[in-house]
């Protein structure tokens, strides 16, 4: 079965194979330590990131840390 | 010189700063090392999916160096009790530094919009170090509803003007139960440590170590003057008078020569 999303990572759209948030930034390729991710405004804690299914046209945020004052 | 404490948690160092303005991450390190701090500010953004960023918190995390998030880029209560929620997940810490300044020519901070996001904060376990101005009465509002310490500023962030709210700054030590760092404007060593004899807790300087020619050595600088400031206060400092009082003792010698 071909389960193919279209969602919107930091307003950007995208389409991916899988179905949790761990999945989407396993296939984004990007650092996880020091992010944040948000869908829909809502905080995801990490320990949820793998039990988290995403779903079509769901707006998801991805925060990191940069320097600062 | 004595610790200080905030929310259970002992500094050897007075000296907090920021990882801002920086030409590299090395540059970085360096400047705090030379610094001594053991508290240091980081921002949140979305991330750039393009592009890698620079890794700071690796070295930072090695040195032991503990993390502070700001909620700088929020612009109401709202979107700063969201950054804080996305700082706690990101650098896995309940402390934050709280600032909200919509204004970005002046970047004052929104004394209404920082007092109901403390008082928020602090209800979700957060240990709540807010950015204000230097306004006693707010100050005062912010230790009451559970913020473990105050930041007052000293004048406009970046601006290197130093203490220019010194006499509110003043009525702010004298009143205050909780640690009182100052923060943004300090712009010099001296202010620093104008700003510990004053008995200021701790200062943050961010701009005027990392915009230096030389920030390691401007921060080895600071890192002098704050230690200097404190110690001077701790030791007591003397009454400012109108008239001299000798430090010579006044002896009859020279009326001996007629």
């Amino acid at each position: 079965m071909n389960n193919e999303i279209t969602l919107y990572v930091n307003d950007h759209p995208l389409s991916l194979v899988g179905t949790t948030l761990a999945d989407l930034l396993e296939q984004l390729d990007k650092p996880t330590q020091g992010i944040a991710v948000a869908i829909d405004h809502e905080v995801v804690p990490k320990s949820r990131w793998a039990t988290t299914l995403l779903a079509d046209n769901m707006n998801v945020f991805i925060f990191e840390s940069i320097a600062g004052g | 010189m004595s610790p200080l404490m905030i929310a259970g948690h002992e500094f050897q160092s007075r000296l907090f700063t920021g990882t801002g303005k920086y030409a590299s991450a090395d540059a970085m390190m360096a400047s705090i090392s030379a610094s001594g701090s053991e508290l240091v500010t980081l921002s949140l953004r979305r991330m750039d999916l393009k592009h890698q960023s620079d890794n700071i918190l690796q070295p930072l995390q090695q040195h032991g160096i503990k993390l502070l998030p700001n909620t700088s880029g929020a612009r109401t209560a709202k979107e700063a009790i969201f950054a804080a929620q996305l700082a706690r997940e990101a650098l896995q810490t309940n402390w934050v530094k709280l600032e909200i300044h919509p204004d970005p020519r002046y970047l004052m901070p929104d004394a209404i919009e920082t007092l109901a996001a403390a008082e928020a904060l602090v209800k979700q376990g957060f240990v709540v170090m807010p950015y204000v101005h230097a306004d006693p009465v707010l100050c005062k509002r912010l230790e009451e509803v559970g913020c473990q310490c105050v930041m007052p500023l000293g004048s406009p962030i970046g601006s290197n003007m130093g203490l220019a709210s010194k006499p509110f700054l003043e009525i702010i030590i004298e009143q205050s139960q909780v640690p009182v760092i100052i923060d943004a404007g300090i712009g010099a060593p001296s202010d620093a440590a104008l700003a510990l004899e004053m008995g200021a807790d701790a200062v943050l300087v961010n701009t005027a170590m990392a915009v230096a020619q030389n920030p390691a050595q401007m921060s080895l600088a600071f890192k002098m003057a704050v230690e200097s400031g404190r110690l001077a206060y701790e030791s007591g400092l003397g009454e400012k008078r109108q008239q001299a009082v000798a430090s010579s003792p006044f002896t009859d010698f020279i009326g001996s020569l007629s």
